[in-house]
């Protein structure tokens, strides 16, 4: 009876370790924060929310750069919001185990389940009667949203890129440097205030800021 | 004196500390948001020597991000990601040179006289009455230059409120802002590129700086220093900007401290400097919000959104039913995330953005509170609170009159975003399920910046932690010049009620040191 106890222990131990762990593949090297699993997860979550294709917004959300997004907002937080975002994911990833997808097969982890299970798992959570369940929903589909939305290409497609806007040196542009670097850094002088800058209203439909033009 | 590197103060930023450090002066100040800068300036127009100390670095446009998630994580306390426990409730810190002032929509409201009659009332005061601090609200918008917003930067989806309330009998207003030649960029929440919102890193601090005041970048105060019943500096480290990566110690001895480092780590601040100022046991206590909600229209035509102040036109009219409308921008994906559904309806519906207004409502909640404790040895706060069902009744009746303001503008549909209902509502008949049901407090999406009560202020000493001057009631020289020292809400954004109180303390304090 031990034998089997111990059999089944190492069967679940095994089960369990594969089902956190194995099977995500090689992740992108480059990024600082999301760990291979994690990007599998963004990735999943992106496409989910945003998939492929569909007229002026036809970028999926991986393809418009979600992951990598993701991964320069994690990296810029607190090392305790970091926890917090990472749990998140950790959390939705392994949720099918208590909330499954539909299907047989609904068990298996967010990443590893088809496209169609991934958005029925997410709307049961967004429209889940749990407003634990919602509010987790909301913090996923807020990081993707915004990741997907830092895309000029999309911003572009939903007409709403900012404008160009050049900024007029001012008194403290001579009293701060960048953020970082010291006071020798600040490269204006008190005659840099004297430019004449446009100061009228932007027109909704005049040039876009440089780094969201078609050609940036 | 043209040239500010040749004036007579100074600011340090952290490129700059390579050692441990003290300094003297005659005031210290925590915090340079709006109220911390008021009272150094006017502390340095007075002659006194000023220390003005600030956690978060100065940022400069190169140092700004469109991006509103990036923007967000580089100027908000915990990346913006804080949040209350018991009823969530996610709320904004800044933490930047200017404080809020610089990632804010630069509304400056006065606070109406039937609210400072009902501060009198609660909390025993006496010479707090609008009438009191008009000279201090004049003395200030005419330093930033604050005006009502011009119908040329309004933008139709500003427009389109003022027309729905007007159709409808409510009183709309031009919102009064410290922004100078706005362009209508409609980017205050992530810094001002066009250099037009009036700030306080712009505005208040250089001509404090201008004044001989010595400003303080990037350095944490952790320690407010004490002897008896008097005050005698504060202690920290230096942090570096984004990490907090703590480096060299320094001191900062002084005659008086003013602290106006907000109404989250002012009572912290206190609490781990041996529950200075707190015989009354009010530090910390009474946290409250204006928690907000937002409603999305859609509009026939395009509203060109991306167009237009930030938030150009208020509503009054509900101030005594205990709520505020305004019309709202943010960054597209911030407002994305309030678009319902998933996947390709998700993606049709954002195209929907372009035709899109946003109006938001925020409740002076009489009912909700909560308080501030330190989590354990860190410098983040704990921050419990609970949204009352009563004041969630209340955000509830905001959200049905703004359905039906945009319903009166010519809205084709309305996204509510309440839990429970649809996604979508097309017509003012099939919005009429917001009149008639009381939402409750899980049902709303709600998040707040507008924050007070932590150090409120009343003439009892057991009751309060400051008297009407802002001075402790337990200390002859510290002062808490924030918003938590505001007895209730105010009813109206609260920033330039905070500002002209910390004036006339300021003044005070002047007259002392």
């Amino acid at each position: 009876m031990s034998l089997l106890w111990t059999f089944l222990g190492i069967a679940f131990a095994g089960w369990a370790v594969a089902r956190l762990f194995l099977g995500y593949g090689a992740g992108d090297p480059a990024l600082r924060q999301l760990a291979s699993r994690e990007q599998a997860f963004v990735r999943a979550a992106a496409d989910a929310v945003f998939p492929s294709g569909g007229g002026a917004l036809a970028l999926s959300g991986s393809e418009a750069g979600a992951v990598a997004h993701v991964d320069r907002y994690v990296d810029s937080l607190s090392p305790r919001s970091r926890v917090l975002i990472r749990l998140l994911f950790f959390l939705l990833e392994h949720a099918t185990l208590v909330f499954p997808a539909p299907g047989w097969d609904g068990i298996r982890r967010f990443t590893k389940l088809s496209p169609a299970q991934r958005v029925a798992v997410l709307d049961a959570w967004q429209r889940s009667p749990l407003a634990v369940r919602r509010t987790v929903f909301q913090s996923l589909r807020a990081i993707v949203t915004m990741a997907y939305f830092a895309n000029a290409t999309v911003l572009r497609g939903m007409g709403l890129a900012p404008l160009e806007m050049e900024s007029p040196v001012i008194d403290a542009d001579l009293l701060y440097p960048p953020i970082g670097r010291p006071k020798s850094a600040i490269r204006f002088t008190p005659a840099d205030r004297e430019r004449t800058i446009v100061r009228a209203p932007l027109d909704p439909h005049g040039p876009l800021d440089p780094a969201y033009r078609e050609n940036a | 004196m043209n040239d500010p590197r040749a004036w007579p103060g100074s600011v340090r930023v952290f490129a700059e500390y390579d050692r441990d450090f003290h300094v003297s002066a005659d005031v210290v100040v925590v915090g340079s948001g709006p109220c911390g800068a008021v009272a150094a300036y006017e502390l340095a127009a007075a002659g006194k020597s000023v220390v003005l100390c600030e956690e978060g670095p100065p940022f400069t446009p190169a140092d700004y991000e469109i991006d509103g998630a990036i923007s967000m994580s580089r100027t908000m306390r915990e990346g913006g990601l804080r949040f209350t426990s018991g009823t969530v409730l996610p709320t904004m810190q800044a933490i930047a040179l200017g404080g809020g002032s610089l990632v804010n929509s630069a509304m400056c409201n006065r606070t109406p006289e039937f609210r400072f009659q009902e501060w009198a009332e609660s909390s025993e005061l006496s010479r707090t009455s609008r009438a009191d601090l008009e000279p201090h609200y004049d003395a200030i918008a005419e330093f930033l230059g604050i005006a009502t917003t011009p119908d040329e930067v309004q933008g139709p989806r500003n427009l389109l409120f003022r027309d729905g309330c007007k159709a409808l009998g409510y009183s709309a207003e031009s919102c009064p802002r410290n922004v100078v030649a706005c362009r209508g960029s409609g980017e205050c929440f992530t810094g001002c590129r066009a250099r037009a919102k009036q700030s306080m890193d712009i505005s208040y601090v250089p001509a404090a700086i201008r004044l001989g005041a010595q400003v303080l970048t990037s350095v944490r105060v952790e320690q407010i220093l004490s002897d008896g019943r008097r005050v005698t500096g504060v202690s920290g480290r230096v942090v570096a900007p984004f990490t907090g990566t703590p480096g060299p110690s320094f001191r900062v001895e002084a005659k008086a401290v003013v602290l106006a480092a907000g109404v989250v780590a002012t009572p912290l601040l206190l609490q781990r400097s041996g529950n200075l100022a707190n015989s009354s046991g009010q530090v910390g206590e009474h946290l409250q919000f204006h928690p907000g909600t937002s409603v999305l229209g859609i509009f026939p035509d395009p509203v060109d959104p991306q167009f237009g102040a930030t938030q150009g036109y208020q509503s009054l009219h509900f101030l005594r039913d205990g709520f505020k409308l305004e019309t709202l921008w943010a960054p597209p994906g911030v407002l994305a995330v309030r678009m319902p559904g998933l996947g390709h309806p998700l993606k049709q519906a954002l195209l929907d953005m372009r035709f899109a207004s946003v109006f938001d409502g925020i409740a002076s909640c009489r009912r909700s509170e909560g308080r501030v404790r330190e989590r354990g040895k860190s410098l983040q706060p704990a921050m419990s609170w609970r949204f009352h069902p009563d004041d969630a009744a209340i955000l509830g009746r905001a959200i049905w009159h703004m359905a039906e303001i945009f319903f009166a503008a010519g809205a084709r549909k309305i996204l509510p975003g309440i839990a429970g209902l649809p996604d979508e509502m097309h017509s003012l008949a099939e919005a009429d399920v917001l009149r008639t049901r009381t939402l409750r407090p899980s049902e709303i999406v709600v998040a707040s910046t507008h924050v007070f009560g932590t150090t409120r202020m009343h003439s009892d000493p057991r009751r309060g932690v400051v008297d009407e001057d802002l001075k402790a009631h337990d200390l002859d020289n510290l002062y808490v010049v924030d918003t938590g020292v505001f007895p209730r809400s105010p009813a109206v954004n609260p920033m330039f009620t905070g500002m002209a109180l910390a004036r006339r303390s300021a003044l005070a304090l002047a007259g002392r040191v």
